[in-house]
């Protein structure tokens, strides 16, 4: 691993620690009180998420583009990010939604669009694992789906009714609420970064073993 | 005497002229209404409230933070040991093919 990378990996694991401390200080909001600030770890789980869908549409779209190994390791590891960080937001949602709506779940544009994206990102790490030789390329394929997906979830709470919270709320934060939530963003997107630099090394070290592997099959 | 009867007789003119009226009862409520909590007129019992309403939002927050932080957690330290076995796996098999 880079030099970078541990220190990096220090800043990062502070950045989690002091971030209860900061989302601590953070006003309630009027009509739902404590558990609104769930908000601070389910918004930047949710652009993480939409970030990483993004990042493996385009590394997929470079892959099959130009057939380097490279794009695909981070295509591969931009879609496990994807399905971390959208287990995060559609978990953490439904516990907010219990208590300021009074409901687990409701199938409004936003949240059955964000599902699908994030199945999407599931059928591409099963079409990986179980798809056989060349799945790799059919992956891409789906990656770009789940990549075209990602504009819809993010404009549908503007044009569908529903009770999911407007685009509008954030670029209207006070600073109060807006420095919490910027400072968990750009904790989760450190890590977002760190853990994908870890990922496409297990895969760049797992391709350098399969390639010793054949080259001693060869020479057997 | 004839002085205290006849002020007497104003007042109570004048009260009676609130009452018809209705304005001073119509105040002295207000003013009530604005000084103190409603006045509770029934006993709800706490299952028969709006769920969103029953619920402590405590637990649901911590559920939420502490979910975030075991996955982000685990994923870590899953991906650590792969990264650890494998490099583990090409330092010996490149031993290997140089001893040989």
């Amino acid at each position: 691993m880079p030099k970078w990378f541990s220190p990096a990996v220090l800043v990062c694991g502070a950045m989690f620690a002091l971030s209860p401390l900061v989302i601590a200080n953070a006003p309630y909001e009027s009509t739902m009180g404590l558990v609104q600030k769930v908000f601070y770890y389910h918004m930047p789980s949710a652009w993480v998420f939409l970030t990483a869908s993004v990042v493996c549409g385009i590394a997929s779209a470079r892959f099959l583009a130009t057939g380097n190994a490279r794009h695909d390791r981070t295509a591969l590891a931009a879609a496990e990010m994807a399905v971390l960080f959208g287990l995060l937001t559609l978990v953490t949602g439904p516990l907010w939604a219990r208590k300021a709506w009074g409901q687990w779940w409701i199938w409004d544009a936003r949240i059955t669009s964000s599902l699908v994206g994030w199945m999407i990102a599931w059928a591409y790490l099963i079409l990986r694992q179980y798809g056989g030789p060349g799945s790799e390329k059919l992956a891409a394929g789906l990656a770009l789906f789940g990549m075209a997906n990602v504009p819809f979830i993010y404009v549908s709470v503007n044009y569908w009714r529903t009770i999911h919270p407007a685009t509008t709320v954030v670029p209207k934060l006070p600073f109060s609420m807006g420095f919490p939530l910027m400072f968990c963003l750009a904790s989760f997107y450190l890590l977002m970064f760190l853990l994908m630099k870890l990922r496409v090394r297990v895969a760049e070290q797992q391709a350098r073993l399969d390639a010793i592997y054949l080259s001693l099959d060869e020479e057997a | 005497m004839m002085r205290t009867l006849i002020r007497g007789f104003a007042v109570a003119l004048v009260l009676a002229g609130f009452l018809f009226n209705g304005t001073v009862p119509d105040s002295i409520a207000t003013l009530l209404a604005q000084g103190q909590p409603k006045q509770q007129e029934v006993f709800t019992p706490i299952d028969q409230l709006p769920p969103q309403e029953q619920l402590p939002a405590a637990p649901l927050l911590v559920g939420a933070y502490a979910f975030v932080l075991l996955m982000l957690f685990g994923y870590l330290f899953i991906v650590s040991r792969r990264l650890t076995v494998i490099q583990q796996e090409v330092d010996r098999l490149d031993r290997d093919t140089k001893r040989t």
